[in-house]
């Protein structure tokens, strides 16, 4: 049900019945935060705000499928395989993060974690130098309690993230003890044990319950070993090494000094560069161009393959952007450097620079691609499978990257667009009633005259200068701002007083498995405060919300 | 337990007049003369089931000419026309729990009787109709329901509750082997005893101990997510155990074809018919051989814009876009019928005694919205096939004169299946009165 709720709808929204215009009555087209635009112009930083210690919603996450596959890679080793069927993900409020945060474990789903538990344990067993690099030990007879205590602490703690109780591990030492004597192998023992790790609650989901915080009395904080998970999940999307596992039984990780530095530590491991892309699919949902389905009749470079390109360039792109040249976040942009493999470079019409692969590329100066708004998978993600889409395109760059409020079209209302016909050609002359008729224009003049911008790239991302016979204009304007084409658009989105705070509050939502309450937003204040003070570098954001008291703080569980 | 009944004890049991639990599976000689009950008097199993596709359909060549038995197949329902004298039509009803979301105000009203939750939030606050059913009779079964798509999709609209989907297997070849697959027993085979169904048991509990134990610390919201975790750990071991104890007997039980591992687009176009009838067939086994009751089949999702066959555009993007009488949009929606078709066809081919495994079922095929172009709920489409064991009448078409509540329909399915409930739904979606018409 993702694809038809994907953002909270503003209370004032009602259906609108029996009405056949092409579009639609909203109230409620405004921002979806409280103070969005209330960033003070680019020069001036002023004094740093000064945020109450809130903290964000508590509560347990459910790991996401990548998550699952990402532990049982640490604890059993990258080349383990991995189920491929598992109960799916489901966004929240645009991010499977959140989603996470609402997700249960359906009595199918805990079948494939059942399958995937004992196929995984299969393969530690039957395998021995897997099973040499991940146990601790191997059990040298089905009576070999020392081995089977010794798997349920070392193991368990990688796989639960905190140390086992001793309920936890004499539990699984008589499951594998059981397994062993009914199969009289003293491995047997060990799969079961696994197995059991493996399906377990304290394992599937990421609880937070949080304890007394001595230094702000009346608060709670999450505890050390908690702090280890929120780190890593949020920097990694994966589970805490044993480094930071080690940090968090010390007590390393309630401390400032502590925290800081496993944070800067985790953020230099190229496991945040998996991070990062994790965050930046979820935000721009770039997972859908998994499934990016086009009519090949009209664009013949389509192959089913090219989405999966298409996101290798986006992801890329931001990675280098924050962790190579460590650049001000509003450069994505404006950039005049790509990342293309061949099938890419001839979409775009360029020389591919590495033709086995994928190779940087700097797009030729006249040309009309720009930064991230030139991407095709933007272009083709946020558009028809046989037409671009200008509304498609202008709602992405108000809801997705300037936080502005988009409510669903209404229902019952006849939402087809004329065809072409003579007097109206391009889609910017089919799509006017939404900016003529009063009811729709209150929303679709937030989109439209943004995705108009884009319209000299068809549905897939190819430069075209006509559509059918007409000549296209590419003139839009942004909150009142103009620009002459796609190219400008980039620019002027750049330079919006809402692409920080945008930045902070998706980054937040993510970090913090919520989307935040009023409460919340002086923090969002203070972070988008940090992100200008540092030039809007990504990386210093990410240790400033690490470092907030949404992220450290906890609240009641839910 | 580890007592497994053999052939002759069951036997021996009904014949000494035992009363004959209906979580037994049954064969032909365990009937009563007639076929329509086992010898013993308990009824033949009923079975529950859901047919949905995305996008809705074309009101003004859906709703047939004529009421009661005497219709005649509309445009969009002549693909099902053989098999017309077991369908009934119900049309003119209306969705009542709000209009707020295109494609999704409809399906979670229609099928949960429900509106979408206050903080609205995505997703079901009541369970859907076949997950009703399935609490009060899946644990007969060894599998309390199955989910199966059609389309490539993982999540379905089949809810536990508030965040609790059941995932669907949209693979023929994973549904084959999770039904038919690991050990299982054809009839008249001699079943292997494998201690391994018990450790895995043995490790369920460890893992339920684990989650109570968890859920004593937890807030209200976070206890009601590890409490459907528990449900499902508690419904696995009750499945291992069906699975030891209960080697199908059933007389049309067979061990289905076995399906290809993939069936991959063609051209970018998706294999719908082909993915549809081997799930069509799977499905009837897994319901000959009695290893579940209640399913539901999810041709395409909510907002889907699969390219059909010879279609020009995705399917939603013609509701919207394609003018006039939409012809590519009718067509994809007889291409959904045909495989209703085939699917109840081939339900109705397997004979139970004098009855057929459709006699003994309902299935209920819905959409996300009426008229497409518009998301209207009003005249929702809605077909039962089957009588589900003569508790429903069969063939009819009954029109609604009043846009009474789709919830009526839920009701009606739901006393058919023998659940005892005075109420139906929730708000706008709340009935005190089942639709009498379509009952016996």
């Amino acid at each position: 049900m993702t694809t038809m709720r994907s953002s909270r709808q503003s209370p004032g929204t009602r259906p609108l019945r029996g009405i056949a215009l092409a579009c639609a009555l909203l109230a409620g087209c405004g921002s979806d935060g409280g103070s969005a635009s209330s960033e003070p112009p680019k020069d001036t930083l002023g004094p740093k705000p000064d945020a109450p210690r809130v903290a964000a919603q508590t509560g347990a996450q459910r790991l996401s499928t990548l998550q699952y596959a990402a532990s049982l890679r640490f604890v059993f080793g990258d080349d383990v395989v991995v189920p491929p069927a598992l109960e799916p993900d489901a966004a929240q409020d645009g991010f499977v993060s959140v989603g996470s945060s609402y997700t249960t474990i359906s009595p199918r789903g805990v079948e494939q974690y059942e399958k995937g538990s004992y196929d995984v344990a299969t393969q530690v067993v039957t395998q021995e130098a897997r099973r040499k690099a991940s146990l601790p030990c191997t059990p040298s007879s089905i009576a070999d309690e020392t081995c089977f205590r010794s798997i349920a602490k070392v193991v368990g703690r990688r796989l639960f993230r905190r140390q086992l109780d001793e309920t936890e591990t004499s539990a699984l030492v008589q499951v594998a003890q059981k397994a062993a004597s009914a199969l009289s192998d003293p491995l047997q023992g060990v799969t079961y044990e696994l197995a059991a790790l493996m399906q377990s609650p304290s394992f599937l989901f990421r609880v937070s319950l949080g304890e007394p915080d001595p230094a702000h009395p009346g608060k709670r904080r999450y505890t050390s070993s908690e702090m280890a998970s929120r780190l890593s999940f949020f920097l990694w999307n994966g589970p805490p090494d044993d480094e930071l596992l080690d940090a968090a039984d010390l007590g390393a990780l309630t401390t400032d000094a502590g925290l800081a530095q496993q944070a800067q530590r985790m953020l230099a491991s190229p496991k945040a560069r998996a991070g990062l892309r994790n965050f930046v699919s979820e935000w721009l949902d770039l997972g859908r161009l998994d499934t990016l389905s086009k009519d090949p009749m009209i664009f013949t470079s389509y192959t089913p393959d090219i989405g999966k390109y298409m996101r290798e360039e986006t992801l890329h792109v931001f990675e280098r952007l924050v962790f190579d040249d460590e650049a001000d976040y509003r450069g994505v942009f404006l950039s005049q450097k790509t990342w293309v493999n061949p099938k890419l470079a001839a979409l775009y019409q360029i020389a591919a620079p590495n033709p086995d692969g994928f190779g940087e590329v700097t797009l030729p100066d006249d040309g009309p691609r720009r930064g991230l708004l030139g991407h095709a998978g933007i272009l083709a993600l946020y558009a028809h499978p046989v037409s671009s889409s200008a509304t498609l395109r202008g709602k992405f760059v108000r809801a997705t990257l300037l936080c502005g409020g988009i409510p669903p079209p209404p229902v019952n209302v006849n939402t087809a667009l004329p065809e072409p016909s003579a007097t109206a050609i391009t889609l910017r002359e089919r799509i006017k009633p939404h900016l003529d008729v009063a009811a729709c224009a209150a929303c679709h003049k937030r989109m439209d005259p943004i995705g108009l911008g884009l319209e000299n790239f068809d549905g897939l991302g190819r430069y075209r200068v006509k559509e059918s016979t007409a000549v296209i204009d590419p003139s839009g304007d942004l909150d009142g701002v103009p620009f002459a084409d796609g190219k400008e658009l980039g620019k002027v989105v750049s330079e919006h007083p809402d692409v920080l705070s945008c930045l902070t509050r998706k980054m937040y939502r993510y970090a913090t498995g919520f989307a935040e309450l009023p409460d919340e937003e002086a923090t969002l204040t203070e972070l988008t405060w940090e992100l200008r003070a540092a030039n809007a570098r990504v990386k210093p954001l990410m240790l400033a919300m690490v470092m907030s008291s949404g992220f450290r703080l906890s609240g009641d569980p839910r | 337990m580890k007592t497994r009944l053999s052939r002759r004890t069951m036997l021996r049991g009904v014949l000494a007049g035992a009363a004959v639990s209906v979580g037994l599976p049954m064969f032909e000689a365990m009937l009563n003369d007639t076929g329509t009950a086992l010898a013993g008097g308990a009824p033949l199993p009923k079975r529950f089931g859901i047919f949905f596709w995305g996008n809705g359909i074309l009101p003004d060549r859906w709703v047939p000419a004529g009421t009661g038995p005497t219709w005649d197949p509309s445009p969009q329902l002549m693909p099902l026309s053989s098999m017309k004298k077991k369908i009934s039509v119900v049309s003119g009803m209306k969705v009542y729990t709000g209009n707020t979301v295109p494609h999704g105000s409809g399906p979670v009203g229609m099928l949960s009787g429900a509106p979408f939750p206050k903080d609205d939030s995505n997703t079901f606050q009541l369970p859907s109709i076949d997950q009703v059913i399935a609490n009060e009779i899946g644990d007969a079964t060894r599998f309390r329901s199955l989910e199966l798509g059609v389309q490539r999709s993982s999540s379905s609209l089949s809810y536990n509750g508030l965040h609790s989907t059941n995932p669907q297997e949209w693979s023929p070849r994973a549904l084959f082997d999770r039904v038919f697959g690991g050990g299982f027993t054809a009839p008249g085979d001699t079943p292997k005893a494998d201690p391994r169904l018990g450790l895995r048991r043995s490790v369920l509990d460890a893992i339920s101990a684990d989650a109570k134990r968890l859920e004593g610390k937890l807030g209200a919201a976070d206890k009601a997510r590890l409490d459907q975790h528990l449900t499902g750990i508690q419904k696995l071991e009750s499945q291992l155990k069906k699975f030891e104890e209960n080697p199908p007997t059933l007389a049309a039980c067979k061990v289905p074809a076995e399906p290809a591992d993939d069936y991959p687009d063609i051209d970018g176009r998706p294999q719908l018919a082909t993915v549809s009838r081997m799930m069509s067939d799977i499905l009837a086994m897994a319901l000959a051989c009695d290893q579940t009751r209640v399913f539901s089949m999810w041709f395409s999702t909510p907002v889907n814009n699969l390219l059909y066959p010879n279609a020009k555009a995705g399917h939603h993007q013609l509701t919207h876009d394609e003018p006039a009488e939409q012809p590519q949009v009718f067509d994809i929606l007889s291409y959904v019928m045909t495989e209703l078709n085939y699917l109840l066809t081939t339900l109705d081919g397997v004979k139970e005694g004098d009855t057929t495994l459709l006699d003994n079922s309902v299935v209920l095929a819905t959409s996300d919205c009426s008229y497409g172009k518009a998301h209207s709920i009003e005249d929702y489409p809605i077909l039962l096939a089957g009588s589900c064991g003569g508790t429903l009448k069969a063939g009819v078409h009954y029109r609604s004169p009043a846009s009474e509540n789709t919830s009526k329909v839920l009701l009606s399915l739901a006393r058919a299946m023998g659940l005892s409930m005075s109420e139906y739904g929730l708000e706008g979606g709340h009935v005190t009165d089942s639709l009498s018409a379509i009952e016996v």
